[in-house]
């Protein structure tokens, strides 16, 4: 292959978005106008039954117009970025919100204000084309072809730039870059997955990850059935995550304060165990932290539950001002930790386990109610029974029917947190954990 | 808009194509059209109006694809994207083992516009929003409803296929929807009922049809019961289940076991395989006699009936199950290929123009039976009729599925009496349409269309329709779906 996805396309930079902006400012006749930008550019590359499957790039660039004249807004987009395609755009937006109904919950733009500045776009990702997602692929696949098993995966990467520029000088520009990698291997009836996702497509750790995926494939041969029921458990990262991924987007202030929410009238009490913390930390290496929001507001460091205590909620801006929050926390790069000592690794977890189910991943994680925020989901890619400190067998996947409200009341041990990234869900930083109880309600047929 | 200037772009990727060699190539060059009107607690929380015009073109170079797309529509950059395509499926076919052959389909050169009486473009916006504002205020007339949300939603794709076969397919469809929510408080506890329209590729008539004030008074009325109400015990109950409930118990049990691509392990890595595989095509039981799940693509104003799928290929009727037994799958003109079928049954489909299609589950549909409701229901002494569409969750072979719903009412000696809450009931496929014995006749048939159908990597949004009359189902396992059981 000779093309270097890289030198293609010429995304827009600040100097262009900065112009685009003004172009829509000098025209605007609005009382507020706010543009945003988001050029898009990826590539991926799928492979399944130990061969490419779909080889695809593709760029897409758009630009939104919100105006806003005494209370009432629109918003127009467009992928056009063309003088007319803009000046229709704003046309759309402005035709929009002369005829809207004044919106009691409108705020105009933030103040202007300086973003962090954060190495959100490594060049080593920047440059990665289709040539280098051919390699990694054909790295996962080579190990599993010498294992005579078969490979289904993923190996992309991203650039993205994202502007968003305000009539009263808010102004943020923002490169940003991803590559992530998953996998599945399929050994008989038995599969086994990993997966990541980084700033730096150097850090997906391949072969690595392959060889995880091959050696828990292989383990999974022979799966016996257990009946449902509670079971001690050791979750996986990407197991936690995929739980405490639906605690976090349950934390919706205004839910909260409408009483719509799981958590209602408990902020500043203890909703799980005394030892477990929710942070923030936009700066993380292995993060996805970012420079600012959609709405033009810094990410910064928050703490969200500090030792059980549940902290803080997620505001749109209105709610944030109806009640009296200032500043309004982010958390698109979320770090769970356990105070206390921890265990060095999941294999040392496994050994000072008497008796639990050990889960890599959960699947088709959904709200079975919204009040105590029951969820139900499978369990995939690897699921075993430990006994004495050892994994003994496979078994048949289970469906689970838990609240993380409950299963995270009381923990059992535990490790640092480490990366977590599934199909479901962003990347987060969380431990493995021995939870005493978890609730297995039905089991698959495989 | 179409116009002649997409017929030159056309023409300057496909011969780009045509010189590199490649076997087959594509061009797609869409100009899609969305308003989104969503309103929240009697309120207009948002409009949006979004233009999205682009093109993609894929090849198929010595037995493996390729595929690149942009939003820049101009004649330097249609050589450019048909270049990169050709060359990312050189870099593929470097690696290719077994090569990709596409079944035959004949060279099609047709128009399919969606037929409609009212353009959702042109209605005002006064009209809608004053819509959405009446229709929660009437929400919130219902003491005892906390919160309200009501939305609008149309799409309009303007789109050009043109195949180095010779294919040269325009389309001009539309789509709309509309509904409402009702969330009510009592004692601490909250639930909602939505009332919704179908997705149909009809026009704004779609929305005058329905009445918004009758269905919000009723929903917020149903909210404020459903609170109330006694949640389920747990337990073997006979389930009667309205067409809407059923078009998603259709889409996860039927419709995605039912793409042949996963049967044949392409998406075991994202949303899994699929228990119908290849050797039980035309044996294995799927369900009782009364199940006949018959996909069609023809079916005017549903979503998957554009006349044409992403590979250029005809859309067809075709029976997924008959009479309970497992016969065919949603294929597109590769995976076909691989099974010895000799043509695609046309599902192949991309959300938009930055992505390749895949296969795509069709319009599938239970076919009616010969029952009233009230039949259905009069032979049921202990169960639990449901509406609408709640939790859900199925394994990644479509084996092991949980469903609950958006209202519940039980069913005590043939009579339908008050409402429940919490209810959950969950089976393994095979085993569940395999309790149904009586589906309703066509008099009751609704359909509801989906559009957020997840799958493929990068993710991509299926459209398509479900039809059913209500449907008996009889000792299916019920559970509560709260924290105390």
């Amino acid at each position: 292959m000779t093309v270097l996805s890289g030198a293609w396309p010429k995304m827009t930079s600040s100097d262009e978005f900065r112009f685009l902006s003004e172009l829509v400012m000098t025209r605007s006749s609005a009382e507020h106008t706010i543009i945003s930008l988001r050029d898009h550019h990826a590539g991926t590359t799928r492979f399944a039954n130990n061969q490419v499957i779909q080889n695809v790039d593709a760029r897409r660039g758009m630009l939104t117009v919100t105006v806003a004249f005494g209370g009432r807004h629109g918003t127009a987009g467009t992928t056009d970025f063309t003088a007319g395609a803009i000046q229709d755009t704003l046309a759309r937006a402005e035709r929009i919100a002369r005829i809207s109904p004044v919106d009691p919950e409108y705020l105009p733009p933030p103040d202007p204000r300086l973003f962090p500045v954060r190495e959100t776009a490594k060049p080593e990702t920047m440059a990665a084309g289709p040539v280098k997602r051919l390699e990694y692929a054909n790295e996962a696949i080579g190990h599993c072809r010498m294992e005579n098993i078969l490979a289904a995966g993923v190996v992309s990467s991203s650039s993205t730039a994202v502007g968003i520029a305000t009539g009263n000088g808010l102004f943020g520009y923002e490169r940003r870059a991803d590559a992530r990698f998953s996998l599945t291997v399929q050994a008989g009836d038995a599969t086994g997955w990993s997966a990541a996702a980084h700033r730096s497509i150097d850090h997906l750790k391949v072969q690595e990850r392959t060889l995880a995926a091959i050696t828990k494939a292989k383990r999974g041969r022979d799966a016996c059935e257990l009946p449902a029921g509670r079971y001690p458990v050791i979750l996986e990262p990407a197991a936690v995550a995929g739980l405490w991924a639906w605690l976090i987007w349950s934390l919706d202030a205004k839910s909260y304060m409408k009483g719509t929410s799981p958590f209602a009238g408990k902020l500043g009490q203890a909703i799980v165990d005394e030892r477990l913390t929710l942070r923030n930390v936009p700066d993380h290496a292995d993060l996805l932290g970012e420079g600012f929001t959609h709405e033009g507001l810094p990410s910064t460091d928050s703490v969200w539950i500090d030792r059980g205590i549940l902290k803080q909620l997620a505001y749109d801006r209105f709610t944030a001002k109806a009640g009296g929050v200032e500043i309004i926390p982010t958390l698109e790069a979320p770090v769970l930790s356990v105070e206390g000592p921890t265990v060095h690794s999941i294999q040392e977890l496994i050994k000072s386990t008497e008796r639990a189910i050990l889960v890599t991943n959960f699947w088709y994680i959904r709200p079975v109610n919204p009040r105590d925020l029951m969820l139900t989901g499978m369990t995939r890619d690897g699921t075993f029974l430990i006994e004495k400190g050892e994994v003994v067998s496979a078994v048949k996947n289970f469906r689970f029917h838990e609240s993380p409200l409950r299963a995270f009341q009381r923990l059992s041990a535990w490790t640092a947190p480490m990366e977590a990234v599934n199909s479901e869900m962003g990347k987060m930083l969380v431990p493995a954990m021995a939870l005493p109880h978890f609730h297995f309600s039905s089991v698959t047929r495989f | 808009m179409n116009t002649p200037l997409w017929d030159e772009f056309a023409e300057l990727a496909l011969k780009r194509i045509a010189a590199s060699g490649a076997e087959y190539g594509d061009i797609r060059i869409q100009d899609s059209s969305m308003e989104q009107i969503e309103g929240e607690d009697c309120r207009i929380a948002s409009i949006r109006d979004v233009r999205d015009i682009g093109f993609g073109v894929r090849v198929l170079y010595h037995g493996a694809w390729g595929f690149a797309a942009t939003s820049i529509l101009s004649l330097e950059e249609v050589p450019r994207v048909a270049d990169l395509a050709i060359e990312i499926a050189k870099g593929s076919a470097s690696v290719a083992i077994e090569k990709v052959q596409l079944a035959e389909e004949p060279v099609h050169r047709d128009r399919v516009v969606t037929p409609y009486r009212l353009d959702p473009f042109s209605v005002s916006l006064e009209k809608k929003t004053d819509l959405l504002l009446n229709t929660m205020e009437v929400l919130h007339r219902q003491s005892g409803i906390a919160r309200s949300s009501a939305s609008l939603w149309a799409r309009r794709d303007r789109k050009l296929f043109v195949s180095s076969e010779g294919s040269h397919l325009e389309f001009d469809l539309l789509a709309g929807q509309g509904g409402c929510t009702a969330t009510a408080l009592y004692e601490g506890g909250f639930a909602s009922r939505s009332f919704n329209t179908q997705h149909l590729r009809k026009g704004y008539e779609l929305i005058e049809e329905a009445d918004f004030p009758r269905e919000a008074s009723r929903v917020a009325s149903q909210a404020v019961e459903k609170v109330k109400a006694p949640a389920v015990d747990a337990g073997q109950y006979d389930l009667v289940l309205d067409p809407e409930h059923l078009s998603l118990t259709i889409h996860e049990s039927c419709g995605h076991p039912s793409e042949l691509d996963r049967a044949l392990g392409y998406e075991a890595n994202y949303a899994g395989t699929s228990f119908l595989t290849t050797e039980k095509r035309g044996n294995f039981r799927y369900g009782s006699r009364h199940v006949n799940l018959v996909a069609d693509n023809t079916e005017s104003e549903t979503l998957a009936a554009t006349g044409y799928d992403d590979d250029g290929v005809v859309c067809q009727q075709w029976d997924i199950i008959r009479q309970g037994i497992f016969v065919g799958y949603c294929t597109n003109r590769e995976v076909a290929a691989k099974v010895g079928e000799s043509r695609s049954c046309g599902s192949n489909r991309a959300d938009g123009w930055e992505n390749i299609p895949i296969v795509r589950i069709a319009n599938i549909g239970l076919e009616s039976g010969e029952a009233t409701r009230d039949q259905l229901i009069a032979d049921v002494k202990r169960g639990i009729y449901i509406e609408g569409h709640g939790s859900y969750s199925i394994d990644q072979r479509r084996y092991n599925f949980q469903f609950g719903g958006d209202a519940f009412w039980l069913i005590e000696n043939g009579r339908r009496t008050h409402m429940l809450r919490d209810v959950i009931y969950h089976g393994i496929t095979p085993e569940f349409w395999s309790s149904c014995d009586g589906v309703a006749d066509r008099s009751f048939r609704r359909r509801y269309g989906f559009i957020t159908c997840g799958k493929g990597q990068p993710g991509q949004s299926g459209w398509m329709t479900h039809a059913a009359s209500p449907a008996r189902f009889r000792r299916v396992h019920v559970i509560r779906g709260e924290g105390g059981s």
